[in-house]
């Protein structure tokens, strides 16, 4: 119990800090942008919003990290059974889209700006990473799911 | 692998939630490895040896 408790704590610091990291690049942004200068094209954004992400990331890692180290044998082999069947299987769909893009009719399907209205091929790579994703988690949700339902 | 655990435990009177607690596994880990349906590492089979105080032989099988 006492494990549990110090994970979620862990847990919490952790929202906390990614919560400060945003507000802190917020605030710099903002406080540009404030005066006058085109804050998003320049080098300072591009740095701010890196740094941000980076740290986003590692904490990110080391929350899973203490989850993982934290939870026993059993929930750590559904975790591993869900990313390797799961989060394959939802790449395979993925997959199947990537190959039915290189279609001629693929041209044509409009694909909504759902990235800052923005419809450049950055944008666009976003979404499909995004996209890749999003179908990797719902697989992997399902596969562990269906290891615990297996094993009831 | 077949075992024993659930036939141990009653004969001791103890719960899943009290057996977990003394393995450091959650409730839903003693039902997976009481059902045969998940299969103990080296460490935990002989955790769980130790707590019964028996060879892992007489508490694991692998026959069918």
């Amino acid at each position: 119990m006492a494990g549990k408790r110090k994970l979620l704590i862990q847990s919490a610091v952790g929202l906390g800090l990614v919560v400060l990291a945003a507000f802190v690049t917020g605030g710099v942004l903002g406080f540009m942008n404030a005066s006058g200068q085109d804050v998003m094209s320049s080098s300072a954004a591009l740095w701010t919003v890196g740094v941000f992400a980076v740290i986003t990331m590692l904490i990110a890692m080391w929350v899973s990290l203490k989850w993982m180290s934290s939870i026993d044998e059993a929930a750590q082999e559904a975790h591993k059974w869900a990313w390797y069947w799961g989060g394959s299987s939802g790449m395979a769909v993925g997959g199947a889209l990537v190959i039915m893009a290189s279609l001629p009719q693929a041209a044509a399907i409009n694909i909504p700006a759902w990235y800052s209205d923005r419809v450049d091929p950055a944008a666009y790579a976003a979404t499909g990473a995004f996209a890749m994703l999003t179908l990797m988690l719902i697989g992997y949700g399902v596969a562990w799911a269906w290891w615990w339902w297996a094993r009831r | 692998m077949n075992n024993r655990l659930k036939v141990l435990r009653a004969e001791r009177d103890w719960s899943q939630a009290h057996l977990a607690t003394e393995l450091g596994v959650s409730r839903q880990t003693v039902n997976a490895l009481e059902t045969g349906r998940y299969d103990p590492s080296l460490p935990l089979a002989f955790k769980i040896a130790r707590l019964f105080q028996l060879p892992i032989e007489s508490i694991f099988s692998d026959e069918e």
